[in-house]
């Protein structure tokens, strides 16, 4: 049997010395323009120059109150374009003496300081006598699991419901491990619980106004967070084809007790993965490491369209795939036995930008060709469930299906209902639902603070 | 290896020729000849050797033995170390002295030496002559003595120094250096009993008294000797200030007039130029050579001849004590010029920690544009302190600018008019008929 360490296992973070010299790079800035780079305000000015002058109890309490999980936004965050997209260290001067010019490496200090409170045993959060209104949170992923956490420390009676049979969400079933392991995940948890958040796994809550039922159960208000599982399909109604994977079934695998039997389907194999954002990237980078023969993304646009993020894309790369871009694939190749054998597909070329802003592809005729593939992974965007409004009827949704909010408050058109994360946004970042969840939670303090004065 | 800025470095120190200034200090780094020779090969041009004993009582060093003083993830910026003298018998040393004149005749072997009464003075001072030293260095300064008459306890008892100088003069012919210790206010008092017992020179500093860090966890001062600590001998970058004040003083005391050997926190070709331009003459090393290794004295060598060659100075001996003609008392300042920082904006990357600074430690100067993320100064309430452009990132963003003598500061503001009429006050008046 194969050895799966280094499939499961995140590598190393900072140590304190890498740390602490990383926090003396760091300029200080006055007006920090990193923390307002943060989605979930999780104050990297404040905690960096308090690791810098050596309070390193208070960064992590900082980073905590903040951000629950701010442990996995260190390490999942595309920090570039977020808090580090600001720094002053990475306009410095050429004539600066020390350090060179490129952005503090915030994230990783910030995973750096949320391991090294769990290694030293030092629990920032204190739970609190738990004696409030009963919220249910309906997701345990970030989005849940902020809005979970942030009103337990307020009081709150809070359970979280999962339909999987464990918690985590994205963090678990959408990420590979490598990128955020299970032991790092269960550590994240452990400070949610640690609040006196309930967990009920196995616990889908769906069915006729399945949500809405639970206002009439005994819950004074409900978060809305459960995220989108349903992939979407080239053809929409696709029947199943042997070794045709969706990117939510396929990653799912590999964190479900599947990966052994997946890890078979692809070693050796000729793998195309359709698509060209985050996950397609995960799904590329998997594949190889899981030692495919080759590995190929094919995508209609172009390099530069790719709502991927640069490391990402970097990564998958490094770990030798392919990119076919400007290839638009139009249907699958069988063969009798129903196995998928390959995508038919045409070259495009990029005309005007489309709604998006991006050059949209347009196919070029007399172009079709056939790429063979063993196994073909769709990663074209995830959606939300197609019954999904049934479970929440009096709830607005739009033509998507996703959730309508108050940005400001995630208050939904339901009474005592609010929602956050993927299913309002769409396809988003991990610290976008941590954001949503916290406003949530404020919003539903408010709320039931105004409910209980009736 | 290429020539291409071949400077003669030589310089003559107590009579005695040395290649270049760069010294090696009686340390751990100067223990024994093994570790010598590769510090002579590495380009050193002389050695303090470790302190030497009579073998009359045994040294044995504490452990461990010293402590790192860290600035954020700098390393070293100072040391703290317990370790005694010499804790080789005396004749091995000797026989390393054999060594070293023997292979290396060229370079310079100055023997330390620390006596605990004066025969035991003048006994090591002959063995040493004896055995090739070329001069001595009389340990009047080890911080980690606690035996009356020995080591900085000598440096402090001043007739002391006198008495066991004359004793080594007398006995031996070649160049006598008094090392003295910093933890004293004046060091040009006990210099000058050095000089009157015949010292020919002055090395300076020792180690200062200090304690580098003190153990959170079980209250122990560290180095922590099993559950002890001890205020001993702080050297490195952090100790360059108070050894160039010293060194300066010395120099300019006309009554002294002695060459010195400067010491204290050097590594690099412009510690040690600093060193020489405040009046020494030549300059020795532990600490630099802790933290880096004995390679250092390649970029001091190559340092100090570029500098020389762009300056067009053909021997160090016109550097020495070049900066003490500027060096005066704070009342020669001229007060009546007056100036402000100026700010060119072109490559400020916008951190804003001059507008912290100025607010929290300075004039109030600076207001802050937090769209553009850029300062702006308010001139005339401009302290001219330069703190501003000593956190600045950017080297050379914030200068100094000399205003007009009509031009006037701002005054501090006052935050409350209205509370004058509450003032209890009288103009201060000197009391003359007591």
């Amino acid at each position: 049997m194969r050895n799966f360490d280094a499939f499961k296992t995140m590598k190393k973070g900072f140590d304190l010395s890498q740390a602490i010299a990383e926090a003396d790079r760091c300029l200080l800035c006055h007006d920090a323009p990193c923390s307002k780079g943060c989605p979930a305000d999780t104050e990297p000015g404040a905690f960096i120059r308090k690791l810098h002058l050596k309070n390193i109890t208070g960064a992590i309490r900082t980073i905590k109150e903040n951000n629950i999980l701010g442990g996995a936004c260190g390490v999942l965050c595309p920090t570039e374009r977020l808090c580090e997209k600001e720094c002053s260290a990475m306009l410095k001067s050429k004539n600066m003496p020390t350090g060179q010019d490129r952005a503090i490496r915030i994230g990783d200090i910030q995973r750096f300081l949320v391991e090294y409170s769990w290694d030293r045993g030092f629990q920032v959060l204190k739970r609190p006598a738990q004696k409030g209104p009963k919220v249910a949170v309906v997701g345990s992923g970030p989005g849940g699991l902020s809005c979970a956490a942030e009103l337990a420390q307020a009081g709150f009676r809070v359970t979280v419901f999962e339909a999987r049979p464990e918690p985590g969400g994205v963090l678990r079933y959408g990420v590979a491990s490598y990128r955020f392991d299970e032991s790092f995940l269960k550590k994240e948890l452990a400070d949610v619980e640690m609040l006196g958040v309930e967990f009920k796994c196995s616990h889908p809550i769906e069915g006729e106004k399945g949500a809405e039922k639970l206002l009439e159960n005994g819950f004074d208000a409900v978060f809305l967070a459960p995220g989108l599982w349903k992939a979407a399909q080239l053809n929409p109604g696709q029947a199943e084809i042997k070794g045709l994977f969706s990117s939510v079934d396929y990653l799912s695998s590999l964190r479900d007790g599947r990966l052994e039997q997946t890890a078979s389907q692809i070693e050796g194999k000729t793998v195309a993965v359709i698509g060209g954002g985050a996950v397609a990237m995960d799904c590329i980078e998997t594949a190889a490491k899981l030692g495919a023969k080759d590995v190929y993304l094919v995508y209609r646009r172009s390099y530069l369209q790719m709502p991927a993020e640069e490391p990402e894309i970097q990564a998958a790369l490094e770990a030798g795939v392919h990119f076919l871009l400007l290839n638009q694939p139009l249907d699958y190749l069988t063969t009798s036995d129903n196995q998928i054998s390959g995508i038919k597909t045409i070259r495009t070329r990029l005309g005007e930008p489309d709604d998006s802003g991006r050059r949209a592809p347009t196919e070029i005729p007399g172009s079709e060709w056939n790429l063979d593939a063993d196994v073909v992974i769709e990663a074209i965007g995830n959606q939300a469930e197609d019954r999904s409004p049934e479970w929440y009827p009096g709830v607005e949704t739009n033509a998507k299906k996703l959730i309508k909010v108050n940005g400001e408050t995630g208050e939904t058109s339901a009474k005592g209902i609010f929602a956050g994360g993927d299913i309002v946004r769409g396809p988003s970042l991990v610290v976008n639902a941590v954001r949503d969840g916290k406003v949530a939670a404020q919003a539903i303090q408010q709320y039931l603070n105004k409910e209980e004065e009736r | 290896m290429k020539s291409s800025n071949k400077v003669d470095l030589s310089i003559d120190f107590c009579g005695v020729k040395f290649n270049n200034p760069f010294l090696l200090s009686s340390s751990p780094v100067s223990n024994s000849a093994e570790m010598v020779e590769k510090a002579y090969e590495a380009g050193w041009s002389g050695v303090v050797f470790k302190t030497l004993n009579s073998d009359r009582i045994p040294i044995i060093h504490p452990s461990p033995r010293m402590n790192s003083y860290h600035y954020g993830h700098k390393r070293l910026v100072g040391l703290q170390n317990v370790e005694q003298i010499s804790d080789r018998p005396l004749k091995d040393n000797l026989i390393d002295f054999l060594y070293l004149k023997k292979k290396y005749p060229d370079r310079i072997l100055i023997s330390s030496i620390m006596g605990f009464s004066n025969s035991e003075w003048e006994y090591l001072a002959k063995v040493s002559e004896d055995n090739g030293a070329d001069m001595l260095e009389l340990n009047f300064s080890c911080p980690h003595m606690c035996v009356e008459g020995t080591g900085h306890h000598v440096g402090k008892a001043f007739d002391l120094i006198e008495k066991f100088t004359t004793t080594v003069k007398n006995a031996v012919s070649i160049p006598v250096l008094a090392k003295m210790t910093p933890n004293i206010t004046d060091m040009t008092e006990p210099a000058l009993y050095a000089k009157r017992g015949g010292a020919d020179g002055i090395a300076a500093i020792n180690t200062v008294s200090g304690i580098s860090e003190v153990g959170l966890n079980d209250l122990v001062p560290k180095p922590n000797i099993f559950g002890i600590g001890a205020i001993s001998g702080t050297s490195g970058p952090a100790i360059k200030p108070i050894g160039l004040r010293f060194i300066a003083e010395m120099a300019q005391c006309e009554e002294l007039n002695l060459p010195l050997s400067g010491i204290g926190g050097i590594e690099t070709w412009i510690d040690a130029l600093e060193y020489i331009l405040l009046g020494s003459e030549t300059i020795q090393v532990t600490t630099g050579i802790i933290h880096y290794g004995y390679r250092i004295v390649e970029d001091m060598i190559e340092g100090l001849s570029d500098f020389m060659l762009e300056k067009g100075i053909n021997s160090v001996a016109e550097l020495v004590g070049k900066a003490n003609a500027n060096l005066k008392t704070t009342d020669h300042f001229e007060l009546d010029r007056q100036g402000i920082t100026q700010y060119n904006l072109d490559e400020c990357v916008g951190c804003g920690q001059c507008v912290i600074v100025c607010n929290d430690s300075a004039g109030q100067a600076l207001d802050w544009d937090e769209t553009t993320r850029r300062p702006s100064l308010i001139e005339d309430k401009c302290l001219s302190c330069m703190v501003c452009s000593f956190i600045c990132p950017v080297e050379g963003l914030i200068t100094y600018k000399e205003m007009p003598t009509d031009w006037n500061r701002h005054e501090t503001k006052i935050m409350d008019h209205s509370l004058e009429k509450e003032l209890k006050l009288e103009p201060f008046k000197e009391l003359t008929n007591l």
